[in-house]
Formats: structure tokens, C-alpha cells, sequence
């Protein structure tokens, strides 16, 4: 009976020693590759400007989400102040464009930048902390820039209470101002970037240095006898997660052209929290159907004037009956569903 | 500017009285998480349903009556929590329960919306205590005198049950070494009940404290939860000593930056917390890391 499954997965692993690599690799690309391409014509098929519109929000929240989810499964550490990066990486952005004058190109690689060095510097303070400490830290952290950004001596700099509202000049891949604003025309640059995330995401997650992370999740100790660094490692990963959270803030400055304060309130930083809980850390696309649901939730709950309250007994309820979110009950399910026909159709190959 | 405004009487004072509303806050918390390894998020939300609770009965008796019933009533809350929330799930990961509390909270703070409305509400301090108090020669809110006073009180009281109690050995106990406590036959679950319930009942005192102090409003909870919780993590968790002197080191700053700048008072929390975190990581008390 358990011999089953275990030969069932040698037979797996084995079978791609024997084959070439790139082949195996191929039609997954593909699939990923025709998926990518579909995707670009969502808008000529949804043509509500509304839906769009939520699906653009679904896509920023869901990349924030990847950010949080990413370091989360990876290094074990929950950041509660995701607000902290994304908000930073929009008043970056903005500071950019209405200060110092750059054109939404400039500014953007300029946002990016900036934002992921910000993020290695407070990396490197704060990864050395334990996870419940960390997320208090990171908290802190968005507290203190949202404070910053308060104050009434900056407030030529930052806009203060009012926010800055942006106009800038140039166009980013090839769209001015009006169109990005437009969800229709600015779903190409969301959807490709939300790829991107993933795809990196996933792909860092494979690699050595994911193995190497997730091992020191289990057991940082015993990493550093065998002979690995264990602080390089959790630096980088928080790099990606500050760099992936900067590309969701980088989408909310182009998409909205507008800094307030409240992209770094705590709220912000929970709604990308709660998405990523919801659809579960274990993989990439969970934080993303997370925000999705979440995004629909919002605009459902947002009619009976109750939202936060049906947020706080979805959060409650998310996790006490789905630990490891919606995405890990469904591959938990179906992995159930294939094991059991694994397992008949093993016992029927033991038979003949 | 000299130095005299800054370092006076009246100043003292003012930091006192916010330290000893944090300290009342800080304690419950800490005693939460040494326990039962929770980070209450929604220790804010009991704060504010305190204060609102308080500034109900205040009205229809008098301060004295809410200062008695509303810590009970909150207490009971407590019971609601541990048997509804921790409980059920003690064996999950500290971070599930964390952000369970963290939606419970929302739900809290929404049916405090829901009942008492989103205006601010503003309270009086009872009449014997409404006048000014002779401090070494100058005049100062008696009521912020009371307040400190009961906020040490606690703190002394607390701190006598747990060095002198059965029961606050076991509660030491099982904050230093939980398995060991376990072993030798201490009930963490009866304890836990306890505590919890001594956890939020403090956070219902604070709350009709805070009432004549700080304005009763909706975004109540949340501020001072944030100075909680750099409280409780700078004086090392589950750590009560450490949360105390964290809460006056954490006012005091907080009240000598007002008067210096109002941007070293905005940031100085946060920078305070990441030093003392980067610093010594475990906290200025004695408590374990979490």
C-alpha cells in the first residue's frame, strides 16, 4: 500500500535524468508563455471599465501580496508593514516627478532603485530579528515614515495631509499620463509586471538559494554548523520581497498619479496582509487569488457599509478554517483527489 | 531655550501620567504573551470598548461606579477570548493566533462604531477630582495626579501578587520556562484563564481612565496600540519589569521631544525601538524572545 506512492515517485524524479533537460522544461514555458500572451487581451474581452479597473486594483494589491507571501514562506518572517515599502516606492516616485522635475521614465527606474536599496540598508538592520520582533519592527517602520510624512516641515516636500497629485511629463513604455490612468490601456504594463513577479518569485523559490533559505526557516542553527551563511541569504530575500513590494507601490504612483499618506497607514499594509493569508503562502499564486477575492470582497462588502467589520470575520475565519489559505485548500484537495487515483492505479499496475 | 523648561515639575508629571496609562496597558500584554506566547492585536479594541463602556456608565452613575464595573465587564470579555480564540488554538503558530487577535480587533472596533457611533465622545472627571493640585508650587490637573497614582498602583499591586502569590509564582514560572512549569504540575490552562482575564481587565481600567484624559474616540485603539507594542517589545516580552521602565523611558522621551521638536517627538518611538532592538534583542527586561 505505501510502497505505492514512493515508486510512483522515484518514478518521478528519475524520469527527468533520463530525459534532455530542455524539453522538459518546454512545454511548461509554453503553457506559461500562451498564458502571458491571453492575458494581454483581457481588456478586449472585458470591456466594463469598472471590472477592468478592479482587476488593475487586484493585480497591485496581488503583487504586494506576492512581496509579503514571498518572504514569508521563504524566511518565515511576516511582514506587517509592507505599507512601509510600497508606500515608500509611490512617495518616491512622486517626489521624483513633481521635484525634481524627471520624466515618468526616469523617475520609475529612479523609484525602483531607490526603493530596493532602502530596502537591503533596512534589510540589513532588520532581518537579524526574530519574527515576531520583525513584524513589529516592519510596523514601526511604516508608522514612523507615515509620521514623516505628517510633518509639517516637510510638507513641501511631501504634501502633508493633502497628498501630492502628480503630472508628469514623458511617457512610461510608450503611454502619457491619460492613458495609464485608463485601466484599459494601462492593463498591458499591470499584467506584464505582475508576470514578471511571479515568475521571479517562483523562480528565486526553486533555486539553490531557496532551498537554502527554507532550510534556514527550519533550522537556522543547524545551517550555520554545516557550514552556510545564514544572514546574506535572509538580506537578499527581504531585498526581493522590499524590490517586489516598490513594484506594486511604482504601479500605484503611475496608475493613480496620486501620494496620500494613507498608501502608508497600517490599513494598507494589512489589506495586502489579509490578501496574502487568504490565498495562502505556500505559493506564488495564492497571494494573487487572495488579493483577487479580497478586491472583490471589498467592492461586494463596500455596499452595505460593514466592510471592515465582514474583513475581520473573513481574516478570523480564513485562518482558523483554512491554514494554509484558500490556495493551499485547493492544492491540498486536489492533491488528495490525484493521490487517490495514483494510488488505485498503482495498485492496479501491482496486480498484473 | 533652557533646560528648566524642559526638565520640570509639570513635565515630569505629564510623562508620568502617560506612562502610567501605558504601563497599565503594557503589563496586561505582557502578561498575555508570557503566558500563552500571544501578541494581542486586539489589546487596542478592549482599550477603546473600555473607554466607550466608561463613558456610558460615567453617565448614567458616576465615574466611580464605571472605574469599578467596567474592568469586570471586561474581565468577562477575557473569559469570552481565552475559551474562543486562544484555546481552540494554542497548538497553531504564533503568528495565526497574532493575526486572529488582529481580526478580532477590527470586529471590535466596528461594533464599537456600530453602537456608540464615529463622533468623538468627550468625558469629565468626577468633581472631587476636577480642580488643580498644588505640585510643589505650581498648579497641576488633579486628575492627572489620580491617574498616576492609580497607574503605579496597579503596577505595585501587580507586582506584589506575582512575587508573593502561589498563583504569581506559577504565572513567573511559566513565562520563563513553560515546559518546565508544565512538568512540574503547574495548570497552564486554569493560570492562563487568569491572567487573560486580569490582561483585559486592565486594558478596560485603562480605558475609563483614558476617558477624562485623552479624548474617547474610534482611532483610540489603534495609536495607543502602537505604543504598546513598542513598549512591550523594548522592554523585552512577556517581560512585566522591563515593560514598566520601557513605558517611562518611552513617555518620557515622547514628552521632553513635544517640547524640544515636534519631529524627534514623531520618531523617536520607532528610532527608540530599533535601538534597543538591534541593541539587545531580547528587550531591557528579562523576558524570553519570541
Amino acid at each position: 500500500m505505501s510502497a505505492a506512492p514512493s515508486l510512483a515517485a522515484r518514478a518521478h524524479t528519475a524520469a527527468p535524468a533520463q530525459s534532455p533537460r530542455l524539453p522538459r522544461l518546454m512545454k511548461p514555458a509554453l503553457i506559461v508563455a500562451v498564458i502571458v500572451a491571453l492575458g494581454l487581451f483581457v481588456p478586449s474581452v472585458l470591456k466594463s471599465t469598472f471590472y477592468l479597473g478592479l482587476l488593475v486594483n487586484a493585480i497591485i494589491l496581488g503583487i504586494a501580496a506576492i512581496a509579503i507571501g514571498f518572504l514569508a514562506h521563504q524566511s518565515g518572517l511576516m511582514m506587517f508593514g509592507a505599507a512601509a515599502f510600497t508606500g515608500s516606492a509611490t512617495y518616491l516616485f512622486a517626489i521624483a516627478v513633481t521635484r525634481f522635475g524627471w520624466s515618468a521614465m526616469t523617475a520609475s527606474l529612479f523609484t525602483l532603485l531607490a526603493a530596493t536599496l532602502l530596502s537591503a540598508l533596512i534589510g540589513a538592520l532588520v532581518v537579524r530579528a526574530r519574527p515576531l520582533p520583525f513584524a513589529m519592527l516592519t510596523l514601526a517602520l511604516a508608522q514612523m515614515l507615515r509620521s514623516l510624512v505628517l510633518i509639517t516641515q516637510f510638507r513641501p516636500v511631501t504634501g502633508g495631509d493633502d497628498g501630492l497629485a502628480l503630472t508628469f511629463s514623458g511617457s512610461f513604455l510608450g503611454l502619457t499620463q491619460s492613458e495609464l490612468a485608463k485601466p484599459a490601456s494601462f492593463w498591458p504594463v499591470a499584467w506584464l509586471a505582475l508576470c514578471g513577479v511571479m515568475l521571479l518569485a517562483w523562480a528565486v523559490g526553486r533555486s539553490r538559494s531557496g532551498r537554502v533559505l527554507r532550510a534556514i526557516r527550519a533550522n537556522e542553527e543547524r545551517m550555520r554548523f554545516s557550514g552556510f551563511d545564514t544572514y546574506l541569504p535572509r538580506v537578499l530575500a527581504f531585498t526581493l520581497a522590499g524590490f517586489i513590494a516598490s513594484v506594486a507601490g511604482l504601479l500605484t504612483g503611475l496608475h493613480t498619479a496620486f501620494a496620500s499618506p494613507e498608501l502608508l497607514d497600517f490599513a494598507t499594509g494589512g489589506n495586502a496582509l489579509v490578501s496574502t493569508l487568504v490565498g495562502g503562502i505556500g505559493s506564488v499564486s495564492g497571494p494573487v487569488l487572495g488579493a483577487l477575492l479580497y478586491v472583490i470582497g471589498q467592492d461586494q462588502f463596500g455596499a452595505t457599509g460593514h466592510l471592515e467589520l465582514l474583513t475581520g470575520l473573513g481574516v478570523v475565519l480564513v485562518i482558523v478554517a483554512f491554514p494554509q489559505g484558500v490556495m493551499g485548500f485547493i492544492h491540498n484537495s486536489v492533491a488528495r483527489l490525484a493521490g487517490r487515483g495514483a494510488r488505485a492505479q498503482g495498485g492496479g499496475d501491482a496486480a498484473h | 531655550m533652557d533646560l528648566s523648561q524642559i526638565f520640570n515639575v509639570a513635565q515630569l508629571a505629564n510623562a508620568l501620567a502617560l506612562a502610567s496609562l501605558l504601563t497599565i496597558l503594557a503589563s496586561g500584554l505582557a502578561l498575555i504573551f508570557g503566558l500563552r506566547d500571544v501578541m494581542n492585536f486586539g489589546h487596542g479594541a478592549l482599550f477603546m470598548l473600555g473607554a466607550y463602556l466608561g463613558y456610558t456608565l460615567a453617565g448614567q452613575m458616576n465615574f466611580w461606579a464605571a472605574l469599578v464595573i467596567v474592568p469586570f465587564l471586561l474581565a468577562l470579555v477575557g473569559v469570552v477570548f481565552e475559551y474562543a480564540a486562544i484555546r481552540p488554538l494554542q497548538r497553531r503558530s504564533h503568528m495565526d493566533v497574532a493575526l486572529v487577535t488582529f481580526g478580532l480587533a477590527l470586529i471590535m472596533s466596528q461594533v464599537v462604531i456600530m453602537i456608540w457611533g464615529t463622533s468623538p465622545k468627550s468625558m469629565e472627571a468626577p468633581p472631587s477630582l476636577a480642580g488643580s493640585f498644588n505640585l510643589f508650587g505650581q498648579p497641576y490637573p488633579a486628575y492627572r495626579i489620580f491617574l498616576i497614582a492609580v497607574g503605579f498602583g496597579t503596577c505595585v499591586a501587580l507586582a506584589a501578587w506575582l512575587k508573593y502569590t502561589r498563583s504569581g509564582m506559577h504565572v513567573r514560572a511559566v513565562s520563563q520556562q513553560p515546559m518546565v512549569a508544565r512538568m512540574m504540575g503547574v495548570n497552564t490552562d486554569r493560570l492562563s484563564l487568569l491572567v487573560v482575564c486580569l490582561g483585559t481587565g486592565f486594558a478596560g481600567l485603562a480605558g475609563v481612565l483614558a476617558g477624562p484624559y485623552l479624548s474617547v474616540d474610534p482611532g483610540m485603539g489603534a495609536s495607543i496600540l502602537i505604543s504598546c507594542l513598542i513598549v512591550v517589545v523594548i522592554g523585552g516580552l512577556g517581560s512585566i519589569g522591563g515593560a514598566i521602565a520601557a513605558a517611562v523611558v518611552y513617555a518620557l522621551i515622547q514628552v521632553i521631544g513635544t517640547v524640544l521638536s515636534p519631529t524627534l517627538a514623531v520618531i523617536s518611538p520607532y528610532l527608540l525601538l530599533f535601538i534597543v532592538l538591534l541593541w539587545r534583542p531580547q528587550g531591557l527586561g528579562r523576558g524570553r524572545v519570541g
